[in-house]
């Protein structure tokens, strides 16, 4: 009897678990779910799906050192019991968390395992979920090596190397989930895919897989999805140094984001339209869009991105020759430059704070326009360097910084 | 006309931001598998209807 009273307990309490965890709430379904395990239970199926959905929820709620050793236990008890569905999803998440931990090669043991068992047992749906699985954790082992600096297109060789066996397990996947007409899981694929070719430098590629994205996002109206389609074009079509398009595809980005509510995004859309136009070398659509990201930037207290926002003000109203305008978010810059350490930032600023001390003491101290003009003239070289960049071989365009810019040649 | 900073540096902005998505765009979720509490009970039921309806 109370063997019974407390199976109950035990299956209550998880399903109480599962159904906050299905609406969303993982902190309370875990409290249900490590309530449960405290009654315990005899039926070792209905322990491994409380310790895989503990360790889903903890994925979720980014604590990936609890969600690694609920997925541990799931994969020891599974296999103790030789439950060979279980263990391929066990091996499967276990995959996933330790992708996000940046244990790559302990990561393609698992979903090598998750295939395995899914071909084993003629799964195609768990082959196609092992091959993305597989795809996205050389995907983050690519970007792990050797990340800042360099351009999509010419990273080291194991970093290439990582990519393109990334692309081809998303192939593969393709493949797959094209013949179990699965749309859901060939629009995530075909973003992922999207990502990988971005980084491979296969642009156009790149711009061919986020339409696809695109157009399954539409087809089940999932507008976030949808709207890092937008974006990611957005990103693809500037290295194809067609900045008109991509200005179009960041709008969109924008619409969404407001849509959708979310501000960093929004944020983000608006920083990235504002160096489009930069681009584009219309300094005044830049500043439009560069002050609605500072909005933003302040309103999120996001110190780090209010400090690019003045950096691209002063660099933006530099070109224009305001200088005025320049200096003070130069000195803007430079202040939250040192607040928040970013060394190197603050170099910049200080360089462009002298820059502009010179131009505005130059041109106050003296009533002699011709000196005047003539430094304006310097001040504004971004313009005739911008344009250079217009005929794009754009790989250069991550190194664009604001003493680039302003620099003459 | 002069360079201005001629000597600094090349990479001494290079931190300071990039210009668009540097972190190679962003990624689709993950693909979690699920097990679920009430699906396997449903299905004990089903298996145990089935086998009673055989018998």
């Amino acid at each position: 009897h109370v063997r019974y009273r407390m199976e109950v307990s035990c299956l209550e309490l998880a399903l109480e678990g599962e159904r906050l965890c299905k609406l969303g709430d993982y902190r309370a379904g875990v409290s249900f779910f490590e309530a449960a395990i405290q009654v315990g239970t005899e039926d070792l199926q209905v322990l491994s799906a409380i310790y895989s959905q503990l360790g889903n929820a903890y994925f979720h709620l980014h604590d990936y050192a609890k969600a690694l050793e609920f997925h541990r236990h799931d994969l020891t008890l599974t296999r103790t019991i030789g439950d060979l569905l279980g263990e391929a999803k066990a091996s499967g998440n276990l995959g996933n968390t330790l992708k996000v931990l940046g244990r790559f090669d302990e990561a393609m043991v698992c979903c090598q395992r998750h295939l395995e068992i899914a071909r084993d047992i003629s799964d195609k749906v768990g082959q196609a979920r092992a091959l993305y699985n597989f795809g996205n954790v050389y995907h983050a082992k690519g970007k792990s090596i050797c990340w800042s600096g360099a351009e999509p297109g010419d990273f080291p060789e194991d970093v290439m190397a990582a990519l393109r066996k990334a692309s081809e397990y998303y192939e593969a996947n393709l493949v797959l989930v094209q013949e179990l007409g699965d749309r859901a899981a060939q629009g995530r694929t075909y973003g992922n895919l999207g990502n990988t070719h971005y980084l491979l430098g296969n642009f156009r590629n790149a711009v061919a897989s986020h339409e696809q994205r695109l157009l399954i996002a539409k087809e089940f109206g999932d507008r976030s999805a949808e709207r890092r389609a937008y974006c990611n074009l957005g990103n693809a079509y500037i290295f194809l140094g067609e900045f008109e398009v991509a200005a179009e595809h960041y709008k969109r980005t924008l619409q969404l984001a407001r849509q959708l509510k979310d501000r960093a995004v929004e944020a983000q859309a608006c920083y990235s339209l504002g160096n489009t136009y930069t681009l584009l070398q219309d300094y005044e659509r830049a500043i439009d869009y560069h002050l609605k990201h500072l909005i933003i930037a302040q309103d999120l207290n996001d110190r780090i991105g209010e400090g690019r926002a003045c950096w691209s003000l002063g660099n933006a109203h530099t070109a224009l020759g305001s200088h005025d305008q320049a200096m003070h978010f130069a000195e803007k810059h430079l202040e939250i430059c040192r607040e928040t350490g970013d060394r190197s930032g603050e170099l910049t600023a200080r360089m462009n704070v002298t820059d502009l001390q010179t131009v505005l003491g130059l041109s106050y101290s003296t009533n002699n326009s011709t000196l005047s003009e003539n430094i304006d003239d310097k001040m504004q070289g971004a313009r005739p360097r911008m344009s250079r960049r217009r005929s794009m071989e754009n790989l250069e365009l991550m190194n664009l910084t604001p003493d680039k810019m302003n620099v003459q040649k | 006309v002069q360079e201005l900073h001629g000597d600094e540096p090349k990479s001494a902005a290079t931190a300071s931001t990039q210009l668009f998505h540097s972190d190679g765009g962003e990624m689709e979720p993950e693909t979690m598998e699920i097990k679920s509490v009430s699906e396997y009970f449903t299905k004990i039921h089903i298996d145990s209807l089935l086998s009673g309806h055989g018998g």
